[in-house]
This record gives C-alpha cells, structure tokens and sequence, in this order.
C-alpha cells in the first residue's frame, strides 16, 4: 500500500519536473517577459488540490532548485514559492469552491505575489513589460487546471 | 512555515554575504545540470535532424564554402604571423612586454533560457575541462561575456548585456578608455562616466584594454551606435551595440591566458617576459590602472 501510494505522488513530482523544463525550453526574446510561471501555478494546483500532499516543505525545495537553475540568488523562489504555497494552503477550500473568474484572479494575485518577491532581487528596473508573466499565467492556468486534473483522476492520485 | 521563512532568509544571507557558499552552490548546480540537458534536448534534436537530412549537393557547397574561407584565413594567418613576430621584435627593441595571442578552447551553449532578469547563459564546459571563475567568454566576432559560476559539467556565463556587468574598453581610433556596461535583454550597452567634451563619435570601434586583468587586450566588445549629451547630466549618453552576436552564437570560445602559442618560428630575441627591463613609466601605467573602475564583476 504504502509502495503503490509512493508511486502515484511521483507523479506529481513529474508534472513539476516538466514544469521546470517549461520554464526552460528557449523562447524567441520577444517572449521571454510573457512565459507563465509554469512551476508556481503546478504548486499551485496539487496545493488546492491535495493540501496534505503538497506542502510548504515540497514548494520550498522546488524554489531551491529553480533559484539553482535559474542562477538568482538562493531562496528567493524558495521564499516565494513556499509563502504562496502557505497561503493556498490556508485558502484551498475556498479556492476549490470559486467560479472560474474569481479562481482567475486568486491566481493573478497569487503570480503576482511571486513575481514580486523575484524581481524584488533583479537587478533591472520596473518596465511593464516585465509583469506579463502574471497576465500569461492567469490566461494559462484553465488549461493547466484541466490537463492537470485529467492528470489527477486518471493517475487516481490522491 | 516560519521553517520555510527561516530557511530562505538564511540561504539568501548565506549566498549574497559570504564568498564561501561558491562551492555549495557550484554543487547544486552540477545536481540540477541534467535537467538543463533535458530541457535543452528539443532544440539539439532539430538541429541533429536538419543535419541527418541535409541533402548530399548542400554538403558539397558547405564543404566548398568552408575550404575557400579556410584558405584566406590561412592566408592571413601567414600574413599575422610575420606582422605578429614584427611587431614582437619591435616592441622588445622598445623594451615593453607583450603578450602573444591567447590560446582558446571551444566551448557550446546549451539552449536554455533562464531568469530573463539576468543575461546568463550556460555553456557545456565546467571544472573538469579547466574552466574558471572569471574566464573570458567570446565568439567569432568578439566579448561575450565571462564566466560567473563554474560546476563540475558546465558554467554559467555573464553577458555583456547583464545589468550588473561591466568591461573596461578602449576607443581604437584615439585610445580613450571607458567602462561599457549591460542594460538588460534587448538593450544597447551603455559607456559610461564619459564627459560631455569625451572625443567619441557614432561608428567608432571598442576593443577590450585590458585594464582591471579579467580580459585580454585588443578584442573586439562592440561599436557605437549614438552619442548623446543630455543637458543638465554631467555625462554623456553613449549607446554601444555588442559586436558578438549574443543571442545566436551556439560555439563559444574560452580565453585561456597566459600561454603562448608557439608558431615553430624562433626569434632570435626571445626573451621571457619577466626577465624584459622594467619601463620608466611603469609607475605611471600601475597607476592609470589604479584610477580606473573596477570594470569587473
């Protein structure tokens, strides 16, 4: 029992995994600013989903490993990732209640928070065009919810 | 939560306070080197693919355009290789040390697009091919950058167009010495600190001036695209596009200084330069250097 539950959360792990080469897979310059942030809405999702499964500590060591790929500086996504992760935590069954527009803007703010505290550290000033990241996320996040949850059932993750 | 808060806090002190968290994170980053293969992996597949399926008479004209083009280098290469041992014996007559050309080593870039807010690239060489912190970085036209952070497969590269990097350079047509650094992705890189009299026009050419020791002497970093003396600012605003190309190169090339090449050809007035005579205006020079910005970063 305890070997077939271990098996189903990797495929959480494996959907981050693919996130984090989401984050990587080279875009054209012009798109850059607009990549969603893959790897936050993921933790998103599983943290509304499956609270007990997703926690801060499993947020926290994603945010290491993308502050490691992304070459900023230690704990600024591990910081970021696990203060969203806390708030989803403490908000998740509200959130799962919400109508599509209101999940919208949870997450809008939700991005937001994150890409505040990572640019807080960047050393390039506020252009508007940094924060598209935030508007492609909220614009991504139905289709991630819905691939995501197929993902879900059809592992019977739980 | 509070765990989370301590934990991040602490490794952000840890990592921007204190030089020896390098090697801690140079072994992360060797961990996290195979998801950056993987990600990079779609984009090595195309080009294997165009290159499996390119037609025989593409190869043939290939092949054709690389033999002529390796037939002027070469012959260029001769014509550098008097004017080189020349100069050399000229600038031992004068009784200055000089530096013949660096050796380089190849290096690709692995395609992965990282943080936007910083211009980093990672490339496919690391501590065991000798690579260092601070290493020069250029391609086939000129400076790309340096290298920030060596682990054990790979190293992250710093470009010319981080914000937070600067090169010492100097104007090859009058001399003058400057400070070129990054404005961020997409943007011209800046000169600075230059008044407002500072003798440059659009199209002169920068090369590296070797000041502050990261970089050799004499490469090309880029060229001036506007001049521009904002009323009311005590500099101007001088605006340089790079002349490597940044964003396209695939093969880069890693400075290894301080060795010579030898061409097989003997001077018969080879000396060493440590054993050349000290130059009067030595002090002077060490101190032209000493009032120069710190370029590097």
């Amino acid at each position: 029992m305890v070997l077939v539950k271990s098996q189903h959360s990797s495929v959480i792990y494996i959907t981050l995994l693919f996130a984090i080469l989401l984050m990587l897979v080279p875009l054209p310059d012009t798109l850059r600013y607009a990549r969603p942030e893959w790897v936050a809405i993921t933790l998103i999702y599983w943290a509304m989903a499956l609270p007990q499964r997703v926690s801060i500590g499993v947020a926290w060591f994603t945010g290491l490993v993308m502050d490691v790929i992304t070459g900023g500086v230690l704990g600024i996504h591990a910081f970021a990732y696990a203060l969203v992760i806390y708030l989803v935590g403490r908000l998740h069954l509200q959130i799962r209640q919400y109508p599509l527009w209101q999940q919208a803007v949870t997450i809008f703010s939700l991005v937001f928070l994150v890409h505040f505290i990572v640019m807080f550290n960047a050393p390039i000033s506020f252009v508007w065009t940094n924060w598209m990241t935030v508007l492609t996320s909220t614009i991504v996040w139905p289709l991630v919810y819905a691939a995501l949850r197929k993902i879900r059932r059809s592992f019977q993750v739980s | 939560m509070l765990l989370a808060v301590v934990a991040s806090v602490l490794l952000y002190f840890l990592d921007t306070r204190l030089d020896y968290f390098k090697p801690i994170r140079a072994s992360l980053s060797t961990v996290v080197y195979p998801v950056q293969k993987l990600a990079s992996m779609p984009d090595d597949l195309v080009i294997w693919f165009g290159e499996l399926f390119q037609g025989h008479q593409q190869l043939r004209e290939k092949i054709m355009t690389l033999e002529a083009q390796n037939l002027t280098n070469s012959v260029r290469m001769q014509k550098m290789q008097a004017l080189e041992s020349e100069n050399m014996r000229l600038r031992e007559l004068l009784g200055s040390s000089f530096r013949l050309q660096e050796r380089v080593q190849v290096a690709e870039l692995l395609s992965v697009d990282l943080d936007p807010f910083y211009q980093h690239v990672i490339i496919d060489k690391g501590e065991s091919f000798g690579v260092y912190d601070g290493q020069p970085v250029l391609d086939s036209l000129g400076v790309m950058g340096q290298v920030a952070e060596v682990s054990q497969f790979s190293s992250r590269v710093v470009l010319l167009t981080d914000p937070s990097h600067s090169i010492p350079v100097q104007i090859v047509r009058n001399g003058l010495r400057a400070v070129v650094t990054g404005r961020g992705l997409g943007e011209a890189l800046q000169m600075e600190f230059l008044p407002h009299n500072a003798d440059v026009r659009v199209g002169d050419v920068l090369v590296t001036s070797g000041l502050g020791g990261r970089f050799p002497v004499g490469y090309p970093v880029g060229s001036v695209i506007s001049v521009d003396f904002p009323q009311g600012k005590s500099f101007a605003e001088i605006a340089v596009a790079p002349a490597a190309r940044l964003s396209t190169s695939r093969e880069v090339m890693l400075v290894l200084p301080g060795e010579k090449i030898d061409f097989g050809i003997t001077f018969p007035l080879q000396i060493e330069e440590s054993e050349l005579p000290a130059l009067d205006e030595q002090p002077a020079i060490e101190e032209e250097i000493e009032e120069q910005p710190e370029g590097n970063n």
